[in-house]
């Protein structure tokens, strides 16, 4: 015997294929009730009519229904039906990706890293313009503010007086000073997108990943999140390429033709690889990347997140590594 | 002129369908008048089955139209288009359904809108390896099943989606891009041995080259 439905109707047949009882959707059959039995079945779950020819029968054999040759085709109405349905969840499921962390975490990094760079571009092309006219000006210490400085000036002689410098002799045409002025805006306003970015970050990644932004900081988590096509991949990674993730050209490289494996991909941007001698980096990447391999299971599957407890115990294997490694 | 269909044909050295929704190009595809009729040009450089259509040797690569087709992979729903233009014609009156079937997000919204303006396309977000997310919307096998996925894994994907929807003596069409396995050298024969010890019987291999570089169209009958 064996039980075969679909969203319109559920039966049971004996081994020849005769219908042996039959239970049909007698509901109203409205677009919103269809999507509702539609998305049951995609989880795999059972209609209605199904649960009650299954107490009837238990023990009963599941079938899918296009199994069945003579499993009822869709009538003209249903079609019709079950068009506008199928509409109606798609549509839903592009709304329901909104919700997704891993898309946000994505789009977040990738732009924040975008943003970034023209900020950086953004502001060395100012410093070095404005620089030329404010010759006593050092650069260097005052490279962060001359944006602001510029953008809150009316004028070249506002600006080096702000500034505490004499300016350059020369007369400035108004559309080259305009020019000066908005740059300088955009570059402040880059700097505040990249400060609210990242401070977006910082609040998904503590609630999506919190053990790992505790033990990486929630940048370097998103990053890795993010090279690893999601939380949920991530989590089945081995260790070995989380430690890799990010480097995977030189990784390729090895594989290819042999030339050394990479030590550590975007993991070595944490303080404790990067700031390490160079030849503790290795064995401080592996012990870390295995370490995030748990942090990152932890937040996938729902355990304890881990706090400065864990952390500390982590940094205290560091340190055991670099001392174990000093002398060489 | 060979023509495919009443509603697709190659008119000089070009791919042409009838276009089921008049005045509209979808991708800025050319349109030509012939008298009533509107026809749209099918590149062949955007459709691996339109590619398909122009490099075969073998009949039968295009389902019967007004039947039910099951597409895996739809992407962004240009190839899906041209299958509606075939299969469902305006206002869907030759009564065809494609249901099409995508993972991302970002293509079935592409193809919901394709969908509105093309009654008969059932635009499914879904995982192509489980079936259950399929299976809701067919209500029995289907005579013309065609994945393009470029996925690792595809083939046998291929395989166990054949058994589960296609009818039996159905159309199978397995779009094979070489890169997208781990050893591309021999993908191509691997792939069809594992096809044929899956008791498909291979109509044609279909070396898309020219079109489209390292793509093989495996046309099989079940």
């Amino acid at each position: 015997m064996q039980l075969v439905w679909d969203w319109r109707l559920a039966r049971v047949y004996d081994e020849d294929e005769r219908v042996l009882d039959e239970s049909i959707w007698g509901g109203v059959r409205t677009k919103t009730a269809l999507v509702e039995r539609l998305t049951l079945l995609m989880n795999g779950r059972m209609t209605i009519e199904a649960r009650t020819l299954a107490e009837r029968f238990p023990e009963i054999q599941v079938t899918p229904p296009t199994s069945i040759d003579s499993w009822p085709a869709l009538g003209d109405d249903e079609i019709v039906l079950l068009q506008d349905a199928s509409l109606k969840l798609a549509e839903r499921g592009v709304a329901d990706s909104a919700a997704d962390s891993d898309r946000r975490l994505e789009h977040l990094v990738r732009a924040l890293d975008e943003a970034r760079s023209s900020q950086n571009s953004l502001e060395s092309h100012l410093v070095e313009w404005a620089g030329l006219f404010l010759p006593t000006l050092d650069l260097d210490l005052h490279r962060s503010s001359i944006a602001s400085a510029v953008s809150n000036s009316s004028n070249l002689l506002e600006l080096a007086a702000g500034l505490d410098v004499t300016a350059a002799e020369v007369e400035l045409g108004p559309h080259e000073w305009s020019g000066l002025h908005s740059l300088a805006s955009s570059t402040v306003n880059m700097t505040d997108t990249v400060d609210s970015m990242e401070k977006s970050v910082r609040e998904l990644t503590n609630t999506y990943l919190p053990s790992v932004s505790n033990l990486l900081g929630p940048l370097l988590a998103a990053k890795l999140c993010t090279a690893a096509h999601g939380r949920a991949r991530m989590a089945r990674l081995p260790a070995s390429t989380i430690q890799v993730l990010g480097a995977e050209k030189a990784f390729f490289l090895h594989l290819r033709q042999g030339t050394d494996p990479p030590k550590h991909g975007h993991i070595f941007q944490h303080p404790w690889i990067c700031r390490s001698p160079k030849w503790t980096r290795g064995s401080i990447a592996r012990m870390l990347a295995a370490k995030v391999a748990i942090a990152v299971r932890v937040d996938h599957f729902g355990g304890e997140p881990w706090t400065s407890k864990q952390v500390s115990e982590v940094e205290k294997k560091v340190g055991e590594i670099r001392a174990r490694r000093s002398r060489r | 002129m060979i023509s495919f269909s009443d509603r697709v044909r190659i008119d000089g050295r070009s791919l042409w369908s009838r276009n089921a929704v008049k005045g509209v190009s979808l991708r800025g595809e050319r349109l030509k008048k012939d008298g009533k009729k509107e026809w749209r040009q099918w590149n062949p450089r955007a459709s691996k089955l339109g590619a398909g259509l122009l490099k075969a040797s073998e009949s039968g690569l295009l389902p019967e139209p007004g039947s039910v087709c099951l597409y895996l992979g739809s992407g962004h729903g240009t190839t899906i288009s041209y299958l509606h233009d075939h299969l469902c014609a305006a206002k869907n009156h030759l009564g065809g359904t494609i249901v099409a079937v995508d993972i991302s997000s970002r293509c079935i919204r592409d193809l919901i809108k394709l969908s509105k303006t093309r009654p008969g396309i059932l635009p499914v977000l879904g995982d192509c390896r489980q079936s259950e997310h399929i299976s809701p919307f067919l209500s029995a096998k289907v005579p013309w099943l065609f994945q393009d996925v470029s996925q690792s894994g595809q083939v046998e994907m291929f395989i166990h989606s054949c058994h589960r929807f296609l009818a039996e003596k159905g159309t199978g069409i397995l779009s094979l891009k070489s890169a997208s396995e781990r050893d591309t050298g021999s993908a191509f024969e691997h792939a069809q041995r594992s096809l044929l010890e899956a008791g498909f019987t291979l109509v044609e291999r279909i070396d898309l080259s020219g079109w489209e570089d390292q793509h093989v169209l495996f046309h099989v009958v079940f």
